[in-house]
């Protein structure tokens, strides 16, 4: 192993990051820096590159300029499986089960991929994070007859289940009522006490800001805004480009693009 | 706790997983339904009686289960491939075709041909390699089409080498004069390519790979994303599945003692696999086992009215996709909750009956 005695404080490390589909740039020269166990918030408009920066991290998209280090090494050349297996797990968006595999297989072959776990162990540990979860009940339906709260859960569980130092959260409170975004929460919440860093992308911002210590706006693939959350959502530039939108949106303007 | 695999993963990385482990609810773990111990027996019997077969039964039973099993194994290998590993493919004969040349080739040499299935075997899993290597990037209909031009430029290739018969084809050299014998020792080849690659193919949907297999199947960037390493599974099961072929191959050039490029590399072996597949049941081990048996059966009751027996199986294929999706052992499944060859897991809280959780699914 390289040495990860180098820079102990710095997780992950993203130097100078492009990526661009056609003319639409999703990262323009972006650079970000994350301390292990360290929890950051990312927030921005549609189309801002939020869910593309995830993308670039977990090695689903690689980047036309740039370098990524995690863990003290460069990770660029890996692909996804990789990654993932040096420590990066990640939600999507919209979840991506194994349909007609039951909710523990889900996370046990998680577990085994992503850990290295085997027998004994990887079922010990898959019961463990669908407890955490809040999965046991359902875990030996498929997971393509779950609801979508549960489907959620099991996007977070997969993910947590690979061992992560690092844990990329893709909306996983989209679409949840407020109780469920609260549980959701507080299940982020003993994620990161156990010392896994964690970058939260949401929309839903009252759920953001209820956790992380660090805000961080994005827009064009460009980070316009980073620090405190309260400080960052206050910034004049954070205000236009990320709020305008949504009072826009939520006061149904005709012909606004909010897609 | 055990099995903990230490290489290339960190072990900050794996200690984390496994102190939530610790702190965990205990819970027991079963890969077994009910079914399966009867299962266990009936497959015990079933090949105990099979392997006693031809001191019982005369020699033309045993010869129509030697084409019963050639269909049970191809049909097999093509689930495992299209069915698991998503990789739909209509050239699968060429391995086949190479696994009946490879033996050809072996015997032309002196090797008893029985002793050269093995070596066809790993001589195709061999192939399957290169051919994975120039595939590999392909999927769905590019595959499949890649697929059955691999196939016909491998019998292109054969047709041009005179040594092996060239077009106009050739005896198979080598095997005994004694009709008796040969029929059976064909039919014990047969029955122990099957039961191996049968149980082969059990074993590897239960390992862990398995499991990885699945999970591609149903969603690859989630695969992906869970540290699965996709495209060394991919390979794994082409080649298994090149191997499993090329076995079949060398029982088809036993069995006929004969062998010529177009029948041995014929599309007519795709099209026998994916029916079989199809009507049974993709994606289950039970699958094939019952595709063979319908097809088997139709194929022996039918073949002599010529056109009808085609119109049939095209109405029962079309059928079976409309009102079966998922084939005759997917209805059976859904109806009943059985499954003969559980590859699963079923997790319940320690103490209590695992009957509870799983159901009525048992």
């Amino acid at each position: 192993m390289p040495d990860l005695s180098g820079t102990p404080a710095t997780l992950l490390k993203l130097d100078g990051i492009s990526k661009s589909f056609g003319r639409v740039a999703v990262a323009d020269n972006l650079s970000l820096e994350l301390a292990a166990g360290e929890m950051l918030g990312i927030v921005g408009p549609n189309g801002a590159g939020k869910s593309s920066l995830f993308g670039l991290i977990a090695g689903d998209l690689s980047p036309s300029a740039g370098q990524i280090f995690f863990d003290g090494s460069p990770v660029t050349k890996l692909d996804a499986g990789a990654r993932c297996r040096l420590g990066i797990g990640r939600t999507f968006q919209v979840p991506k089960p194994f349909g007609a595999m039951t909710v523990f297989e889900n996370v046990l072959v998680a577990v085994q991929q992503g850990s290295g776990l085997r027998r004994r162990a990887s079922y010990a540990a898959a019961g463990a994070v669908l407890e955490l979860a809040g999965l046991t009940l359902d875990a030996n339906r498929p997971a393509e007859r779950l609801g979508l709260l549960s489907r959620k859960r099991l996007e977070l569980a997969r993910a947590l289940a690979t061992g992560p130092k690092l844990l990329l959260l893709d909306e996983v409170a989209g679409g949840l009522t407020d109780p469920e975004v609260t549980e959701l929460v507080g299940i982020v919440r003993q994620i990161k006490e156990r010392g896994t860093a964690v970058i939260w992308i949401e929309h839903v911002v009252h759920a953001l800001t209820a956790t992380v210590h660090r805000l961080i706006c994005l827009a064009s693939g460009s980070v316009i805004g980073d620090g405190d959350p309260a400080q960052v959502l206050a910034m004049p530039a954070v205000r236009e480009v990320f709020l305008g939108t949504e009072i826009s949106a939520s006061l149904g303007a005709p012909g606004q693009e909010n897609g | 706790m055990s099995a903990v695999e230490p290489a290339e993963h960190q072990a900050a990385n794996v200690s984390q997983v496994a102190e939530a482990a610790r702190s965990g609810m205990p819970v027991e773990v079963t890969r077994s339904r009910g079914s399966t111990i009867w299962t266990a027996i009936a497959v015990i019997v079933i090949v105990a009686v099979l392997f006693d077969l031809p001191r019982i039964v005369y020699s033309g039973t045993t010869n129509l289960l030697v084409d019963f099993f050639f269909l049970l194994i191809i049909s097999s290998m093509w689930n495992l491939l299209a069915g698991y590993a998503g990789l739909v493919s209509v050239g699968q004969q060429a391995f086949i075709g190479l696994g009946a040349y490879f033996v050809l080739i072996a015997a032309n040499h002196g090797t008893s041909p029985f002793m050269a299935i093995p070596i066809a075997t790993a001589a195709c899993a061999v192939a399957g390699l290169v051919v994975w290597w120039l595939v590999s990037r392909l999927r769905s209909g590019y595959f499949a089409i890649t697929m059955w031009a691999v196939a016909s430029v491998c019998e292109l290739i054969i047709i041009q080498i005179s040594s092996l018969g060239g077009g106009t084809g050739t005896a198979l050299p080598g095997l005994t004069s004694n009709p008796t014998y040969l029929d059976a020792y064909t039919y014990w080849a047969t029955v122990v390519v099957a039961v191996v690659g049968l149980a082969g193919i059990y074993f590897l949907l239960r390992s862990p790979l398995g499991l990885v297999l699945t999970a591609i199947r149903d969603n690859e960037t989630g695969a992906r994303s869970t540290g699965s390493r996709v495209a060394r599974t991919r390979l794994v099961v082409f080649v298994v599945s090149a191997a499993g072929c090329g076995a079949a191959g060398a029982l088809y050039i036993i069995s006929q003692q004969f062998v010529v490029p177009p029948a041995a590399f014929s599309v007519s072996f795709s099209a026998e696999m994916i029916f079989i597949t199809i009507i049974g049941g993709i994606g289950t081990i039970e699958g094939p086992i019952i595709g063979t048996i319908i097809f088997f059966t139709l194929q022996q009751t039918l073949s002599h009215y010529g056109v009808w027996y085609w119109i049939i199986l095209g109405i029962i294929a079309m059928a079976v996709a409309i009102w079966a999706p998922r084939g005759i052992w997917g209805l059976v499944s859904e109806n009943f909750g059985v499954r003969l060859f559980p590859v699963g897991y079923y997790l319940w809280p320690a103490g209590e009956s695992p009957r509870r959780f799983i159901g009525g699914k048992r």
